[in-house]
This record gives C-alpha cells, structure tokens and sequence, in this order.
C-alpha cells in the first residue's frame, strides 16, 4: 500500500501574478515511488481510458526500473503530441478515471505526472524519432495544424507520404498556444513536439487560410481536415452585443497573443467579471480572468456542481484563486448602454433525472437578480466556423463535419477529425482521430489493399 | 482480563528481563552507547567484538551498502567493516563501568583472535573477568577478517571451532556461546562441532556473505572504498529467512540454547525466531537504521501478542513451531485444495490471470472490468497467484476431493 504522490504547487496567491506553470514536476525519486504504485494490471483499463492507447503500464514499469528514455519511447510510439498531453489531458475523466488503485480505495496512479516527467527525461536527449517508411510517390494535405492535423500530418509523413499543412495562423499548433494557456502546459512543450514533427521532412504553409478543399484535391491525392472549432457558441439573450462581452475562445485567442506580444488582451484590471458556463473552458476563462487582474471572478453556471463537465481538478484551482460559483444561476440579459454594466441571472431548480441519469433544471420564477459586472465571458461551448464548413460542401450535421468510422467525409479523398468532427474534445481525442484518420487516407491510397512497407 | 503476560526469559545463565539482546555491532560499540540501550529498555548486549591488541584493524572510510527495493530504501544492508578497534583496556574499565550501573541488565562479550589457542584462551579470561555475564566468540564475520584466518574463516572449520571453543572454555570464568556463519553447507554441523566442544549456546546468524551491488554508471562495486571494493557481509530484512532456516535447524540438531540473530526488525520478526526456538534473540540492523527507541514497541508488541493469543510466558511459545517443521518427504501428499476468488473483493486487475497463463497452469479466466474466475479443473494450487494479488484475503483456499492423478 501506498499513497499518491503530490509535488509542490506555487500557493494561489502567488501565482495568480503570472501566467506560468504551478504545477512543479516529479523528481527521480518520486517518480520511481510513485511508478511502483501501478499495478502492472494485465489489459490495463487505463489503457482502454486513453484516447490514444498509451501503454500506460509499459511506459510506468520502464520509469520504476530507472529506463526513463525508454518510457518516453513508449508514449511517444502512441501519441506524438505525449508530452503535451501529459500536461493538459483532464485525466480525472480519462486514464487516471480507470485505473485499477481505486478499486482499493486509493488515489490513482498520477499517470500524467509520470508521461510528464517521462517527456522532461526525453527532452534531454532529444526527443524520440522513429524511422520513416520508404516515400511514396503521393501527396495528402493536411488543412490546419493543431493536434488532430499534426497527428495526421506526422503518421502520414512517417509513412512515407509527401505532406503539406496548412494553417491560418502564424504558427502551427491550434489551440495549443491559441487556447490552451501556459498555467497549464508551458509553450515550451508543444514548441518542442512540433519541431519534432517537422523533422519529418512535412512542409507547412502557415497564414494560409483554406477556403476550397475542392482545388486542394487537384493536388494532392487525399485532403485531411483538423481545422478546429473555434467558434464559441451565443447565449442568444439580449445585450450580447455590448462591449465588454467576450466569446471565450476569442478571449482567450486575444490572451495568448498578447502572451506572445502581439496586440492587448482585454483590461480586467479591478473589474469584476462573469463567465457563464461550466466546462473547462469556463474554467479557463475565469483563472485567465483573475491573472489579468479582475476584481471579482463569477462563473456563473445553470446546474449544480454535480452536473459540472470541468474536471474537479480545474475547479479546484479555480476556487483555490477566488473565483466565486454561482450554481444553479443562468444568465437573462446583459446590462449596459454601451458597455456591460450589469447582468440579470434567474436561479434555477433540478428536475427529475431524464432517461440518461442527468437531471435537468428549470427557471424559479422570481428568482431574478443583477449582478454588476464590467465583462461577460461566454463559454458554453464552442462549433466550428459555419461558413468554412458550407465553402468546403462537405455534410454536417449541428454544425458539425460527418465522417464514417474511417473519418472519411461526405466528399471522396476528403477525409476529417478533431474538434471540427467531435465538436470540441481534447488534445489526445485530436491526435487520436488524426491518427486514425491517417491509417485511414493511408488504405485509401493505397487502393483499399494493406500497403507493403 | 488475562494478567499481563511475562516476556522475561532465561537463557543460559542469563536472566533477561525480555528476549532482546543488541548483538555484537556498531549499536554495541563503545559502553557509553551501550548504556544508553539499557536505559532504552534492552535487556542485554552482546559488546563489539573485542580483539587482541597486538592484532591490527582497520576502519575503511564508507563501508556500508544498500539494497532497496521499489519503494524501500533498504531491505538489505551490507557492510565491510572490521571488528572494535579499542583496546582490551579500554574494554575492560567500560565492561567493569556498565555491570556497575546495570548489574541486572546481561553484558556479553564478543571477542575474536587469530587461529591461536593460547590468544583464545588469554582474551577469554581478561574479557570473563571483567565482569561479562557470558562470552561470544565471533567465528561468522565472513570479510576482512577470514582473509588473516579469523572470523568466518573459523567457522566454516569444524577442527578450529572445537579447538578454539575449547580453549576459550578454558579461560573463561563464564558461559561460552559461539557465534555461527551461515556462509557453510550445513550449519547443524557446525553447531553440533560447537556443542560437543563444550559450547553454553549457539548463536546465529553472523552476516551473509555477499555483494550488494555495482554501479553500473562507474562500474565500481560497492560499498566502494576509492574505486574499489570486496564482498561483504549482508544483514537485515532480506536476510532473514537465512536466520531463520539456520536457527530452526540448530534447534532440531543441538539440546543447547540458541540465540536467534539475522533481519530481525519488529517484535514479529522476533516471534517467528522464537517459534523456531530462539531463546533470545538480537538484533543490529534495525537498531542502526531507527535506534535503541525501536525496544519499546519491540516489548510492546511482544506483549500485546502474547496477551491476544492467550499465553502467559513468552517463554511458551519457544519452539512451538519445530516440531511442524519436516522433510519434505513426510509432507501429505494427498492433501488438494484449489484457488478460490472473492469476487467482491477482486479490484480486476488481472495480475493472477497474466500469473497463471505465463507461469502456471492456465487456470484464471479474465476480461477486462470483470473479476477473475478459477478453472478449478485446471488449478495446481501452486499458490502463485494468491501471493501476488494485491488484495489481501481475496484469493483463499479451497478444500476440493483428491484428484485422480494422471
Ligand atoms: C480554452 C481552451 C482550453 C483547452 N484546454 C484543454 C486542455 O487542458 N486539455 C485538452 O486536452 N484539451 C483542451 N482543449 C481542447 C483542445 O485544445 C482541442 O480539443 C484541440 O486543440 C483540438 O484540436 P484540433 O486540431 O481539432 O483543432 P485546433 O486546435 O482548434 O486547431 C485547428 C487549426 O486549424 C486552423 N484552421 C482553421 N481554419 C482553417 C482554414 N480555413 N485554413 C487553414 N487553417 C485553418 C486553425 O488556425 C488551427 O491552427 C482546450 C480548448 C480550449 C478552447
Ligand atoms: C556494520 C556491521 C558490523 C558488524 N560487526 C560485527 C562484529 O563486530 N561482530 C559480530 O559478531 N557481528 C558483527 N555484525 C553482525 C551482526 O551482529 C549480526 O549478526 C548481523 O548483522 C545480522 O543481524 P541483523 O540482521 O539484525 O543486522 C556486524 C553487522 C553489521 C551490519
Ligand atoms: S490501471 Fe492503474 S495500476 Fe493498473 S496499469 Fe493502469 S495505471 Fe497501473
Ligand atoms: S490478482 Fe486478485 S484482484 Fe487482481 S484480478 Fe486476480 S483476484 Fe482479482
Ligand atoms: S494456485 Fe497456481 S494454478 Fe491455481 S490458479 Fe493460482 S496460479 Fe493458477
């Protein structure tokens, strides 16, 4: 028997002042103690828990015997994003949901931890490179390059594919630096795993905005599609249009930027903001919120905590830097002239559970309050952009591309994954299906028939 | 309520107030340090080996190693070091100071000569008359020493055993045990030699010769003593079911008392040596790893499952498992049972199942999310399984018919 280990973090007070990571990162030693709480479990369901399929009990062993290149080769062998996602995955619902130490009533193994430190080893070396395949005498195009193109772009490039990828933004990555911000995963890492990917010999065509997949297609043999959800989804309540409402994905898009020292990010300085939603990104938003300053942090959310899709871990942090919940609070109307001054919420009551165990709730009538407020954030979710969808004349459905279980879309040799299939997933969801998806385009291509290496 | 039990023993000549002796090593090493065991609550003390003066010793800087395993630091110690640099003298003023302020607690002293009868016998009585309540002569100590015909050197030599014991049987005023080395064949014999020299009591083990390892990023051994090194003596929890297999075998080949030494490091440790006939038992690694403070549990704990099993002496429990103990031939043979899951208790791991299919009888069905299942047709009940799951209790034995054998 033995417990979970947990390393330093830097107390909320102080790290609220600064965008980097808290979170400091096993030492050897700790990293051997707490490899030697996995189990081994024989069809490890962790390993079924993880998108990718990590062999998370090979990769563990190999740190517990001191081979920690070794560990690193095995993640990597997986997920070529690995390190990354040792960083950002919410494995509260992933892996670490599975593994088999809680059936003893203890912690999960801290798998992320491990794939962490394991990735950190790797860095010293250089990180792993596998041998490609013979080329092959046919192009793919990848259009967008966060997770679900890279992956994509890399298992092709590996197979001896001549790849391209394209992105609008100035640097490869996606959401990587564009959403997912340094507190989490420092940019350090995914600027290190897509220097990688490039040494696959893959050309990228960065601030180059794809409109037509119909002219890619003329050619490239095969097209993959990862260009994201990056549109947030409306409240569809008046006063949305004020200034001082954000979307949160281009709120935090503006964050990252001005991380990076292009443009301003929003003045919260002193003002007191409200974030309506309760998934990660809500989350997100609201600890963006208080490291730019704000006063007062709401996160304002319809059901009950129970109910909340953010990982308990993030909620923590969250409470942990003094954002207030208001549970069971959805929002009305926005205040305001022309600026946000105030918005009306309505508490809201739980209805019976529906057929899918999750309950429901309804307006209390008279309930209504203001709350002052100079921002409102809205994070509930988030679609890719409708008229690229329409432009590219693939099927979709909600606003979503439809692919077949070879994430194939509606158009032959236009293949898709990611956030614009899944409507907003994770990092390894994306690498996961770009992988898939790249298996996929790789049958595809080579006429249906198991391709000879 | 059942009146607190008594631990106290007798051993030899010894009147020892609980089993639990600090053996001749770095704990036992100057009196002072001694005295302050006896006021911890050890009942006796076995004094660092005590060696004639004109016989050189060196203390080599570093001289200890470790091994650990997974998330212990250490499960076996090994060292290389000598026996007490201090003179006889000096010895000897500490021996009369501490039988002085501790007359009731047993003082013994360990001591070691080179191969010659008349330096045994001198020692013997300058150490005896001092006031020791008893003598250990140290034939174990399997480095250093053996290389100049010392220590263990002795003790895998049944002519130098008798001849030495003998000679320090002569110049003792006191009783003699011989301390034995488990690095020989067969220990009962070496302990039969002993006894038929006239030896008071036997105790054993000394350490396990060994090598603790290498450092694979220098290739130098360790303990490494300026890049090099030599083998050396191993002790604590790895080493104790050497202790334990010697003790129990002495017990069964000799009628004297043993005292059970070797990887005794909770008052259960010492339970099972006195279940295998220990009359007392020391200790040494332990001590160096957490102190002299370890004695009071070590008391407590003896007492407390003394208490609970329902005996009133400690000294009811010596031996009590020897005579389960036998040739693997008179085991029955006909005796079958079967591994048997708790369903409720298995956490689905699947290690029994991979155990099983990969060295042992594929028996253990399992799916993922699902609790594993014996195919009692199949089972061995080579008991490998209920060993490494990781739920205690979950997989037990059941009684089933005799198979027919094929
Ligand atoms: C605030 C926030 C926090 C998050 N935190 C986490 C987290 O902690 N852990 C986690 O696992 N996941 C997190 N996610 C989700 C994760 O970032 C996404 O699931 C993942 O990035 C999806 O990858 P993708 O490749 O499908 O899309 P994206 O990462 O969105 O990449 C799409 C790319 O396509 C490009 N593109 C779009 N349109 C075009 C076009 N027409 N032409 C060319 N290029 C185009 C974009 O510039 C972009 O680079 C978070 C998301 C957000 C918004
Ligand atoms: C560092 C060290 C020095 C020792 N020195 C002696 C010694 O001088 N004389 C002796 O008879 N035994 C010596 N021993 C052996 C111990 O007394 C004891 O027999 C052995 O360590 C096994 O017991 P343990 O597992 O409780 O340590 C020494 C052991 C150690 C670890
Ligand atoms: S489920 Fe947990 S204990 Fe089992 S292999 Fe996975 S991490 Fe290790
Ligand atoms: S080892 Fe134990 S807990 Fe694991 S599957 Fe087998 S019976 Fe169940
Ligand atoms: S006792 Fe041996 S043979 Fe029987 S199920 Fe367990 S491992 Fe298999």
């Amino acid at each position: 028997m033995s417990g979970r280990v947990h390393t330093k973090t830097i107390p909320p007070h102080e790290r609220i002042s600064s965008f980097a990571p808290y979170v400091s990162n096993l030492d050897d030693r700790l990293a051997v103690y707490e490899a030697s709480r996995c189990l081994m479990c024989f069809d490890a369901p962790c390993i079924s828990a993880c998108p990718a399929g990590i062999n998370i009990p090979e990769f563990i062993y190999r740190i517990k015997t001191g081979n920690f290149y070794g560990a690193a080769k095995v993640i990597r062998e997986s997920n070529i994003l690995g390190g990354e996602c040792g960083y950002v995955c919410p494995v509260e619902r992933l892996c670490e949901s599975k593994c088999v130490r809680r059936n003893l009533n203890e912690e999960p193994v801290a798998i992320s931890m491990l794939q962490r430190f394991a990735y950190e080893k790797e860095k010293l070396k250089g990180l792993v490179k596998f041998p490609k395949s013979r080329p092959k005498n046919k192009k793919v195009a990848v259009v967008g390059a966060g997770p679900a193109g890279l992956s994509a772009a890399y298992e092709l490039a590996r197979m001896g594919y001549s790849v391209t990828v394209f992105d609008s933004n100035p640097r490869p990555g996606g959401l990587l630096f564009y959403g997912i911000l340094p507190w989490k995963a420092p940019w350090s890492v995914p600027e290190s795993e897509i220097g990688l990917i490039k040494e696959y010999g893959i050309n990228f065509v960065t601030n180059k905005k794809i409109a037509d997949l119909k002219s890619l297609l003329k050619d490239y043999d095969a097209v993959f599609v990862g260009v994201g959800a990056t549109k947030s989804q409306k409240l569809g309540i008046p006063g949305e249009d004020l200034n001082g409402v954000y979307p949160a994905q281009e709120f935090l898009y503006s964050v990252a930027k001005w991380l990076m020292g292009e443009g301003k990010a929003p003045d919260l300085k002193g003002k007191r903001v409200a974030v309506i939603g309760g998934g990660d990104t809500a989350i997100d938003a609201a600890c963006a919120s208080v490291r730019l300053g704000a006063e007062r942090v709401y996160i304002v959310y319809r059901r009950s905590l129970a109910e909340m899709p953010a990982v308990p871990y993030g909620r923590n942090q969250a409470r942990e830097e003094g954002v207030e919940f208001l549970l069971l609070t959805a929002p009305v109307r926005i205040l305001g002239d022309k600026r946000v001054k105030a918005i009306e919420c309505v508490k809201m009551e739980l209805t019976e559970p529906d057929s899918s165990g999750r309950r429901g709730v309804r307006p209390i009538k008279g309930s209504e309050f203001c709350l002052d407020v100079d921002s409102v954030i809205v994070a509930i979710g988030q679609k890719p952009d409708e008229d690229l969808l329409k432009s590219y004349g693939v099927k979709t459905e909600k606003g979503l591309i439809v692919v077949d279980e070879n994430f194939s879309t509606s158009i032959k040799g236009i293949f898709a994954g990611g956030d614009a299939v899944n409507g907003g997933e994770t990092v390894v969801e994306a690498v996961a299906e770009g992988k898939k998806a790249a298996a996929a385009i790789d049958k595809f291509l080579s006429g249906g028939k198991n391709p000879k290496k | 309520m059942v009146s607190k039990p008594d631990i106290s023993v007798k051993f030899c000549n010894l009147e020892l107030e609980n089993p639990y002796l600090l053996s001749s090593a770095p704990p036992t090493c100057t009196g002072e340090m001694i005295m302050r065991a006896f006021e911890a609550g050890w009942a006796g003390a076995v004094t660092k080996t005590i060696k004639p003066d004109k016989t050189p010793v060196y203390d080599l800087k570093n001289r200890f190693g470790v091994m650990g395993f997974e998330n212990k630091q250490m499960i076996i110690f090994e060292n290389i070091e000598e026996v007490s640099k201090r003179p006889v003298g000096t010895w000897v003023n500490e021996i009369k100071e501490i039988k002085k302020k501790f007359p009731e607690k047993a003082l013994i002293g360990s001591i070691m000569a080179e191969c010659k009868e008349e330096d045994w016998e001198e020692l013997a009585r300058v150490v005896s008359e001092a006031g020791v309540d008893m003598l250990e002569l140290n034939f174990g100590c399997p480095h250093g020493m053996p290389e100049r015909g010392m220590g263990a050197f002795i003790g895998q030599r049944t002519e130098l055993i008798q001849k030495l014991t003998k000679a320090a049987k002569r110049g003792s005023s006191v009783p003699v045990m011989v301390k034995l080395t488990p690095n020989v064949t067969d220990i009962a014999y070496t302990a039969k030699a002993a006894e038929e020299a006239g030896a008071d009591a036997i105790s054993a083990i000394n350490t396990v010769l060994g090598l603790i390892g290498i450092n694979i990023d220098t290739f130098e051994p360790m303990p490494t003593v300026d890049g090099m090194s030599t083998f050396g003596g191993l002790s604590g929890p790895g080493v104790k079911p050497i202790g334990l297999r010697c003790v129990a075998q002495i017990a069964q080949a000799t009628n004297i008392p043993v005292s059970g030494i070797g990887g005794i490091t909770t008052w259960k440790d010492a339970v099972e040596y006195l279940l295998v006939g220990a009359g007392s038992v020391q200790v040494c690694t332990a001590v160096m790893w957490r102190g002299y403070r370890i004695i009071s549990d070590f008391v407590d704990g003896l007492t407390n499952y003394l208490a609970d099993k329902g005996f009133s002496s400690v000294r009811d429990i010596i031996g009590k498992s020897l005579p389960k103990l036998t040739a693997w031939s008179k085991l029955n043979k006909d005796y079958t049972v079967v591994a048997n899951i708790n369903k409720d208790l298995c956490i689905k791991c699947g290690l029994c199942y991979v155990a099983c299919l990969d060295a042992g009888y594929q028996a253990i069905k399992f799916e993922q999310g699902k609790s594993a299942e014996v195919d009692e047709e199949k089972c061995d009940a080579c008991s490998l399984c209920t060993h490494l799951c990781p739920v205690p209790g979950c997989i037990t034995w059941k009684k089933v018919a005799k198979q027919v054998s094929v």
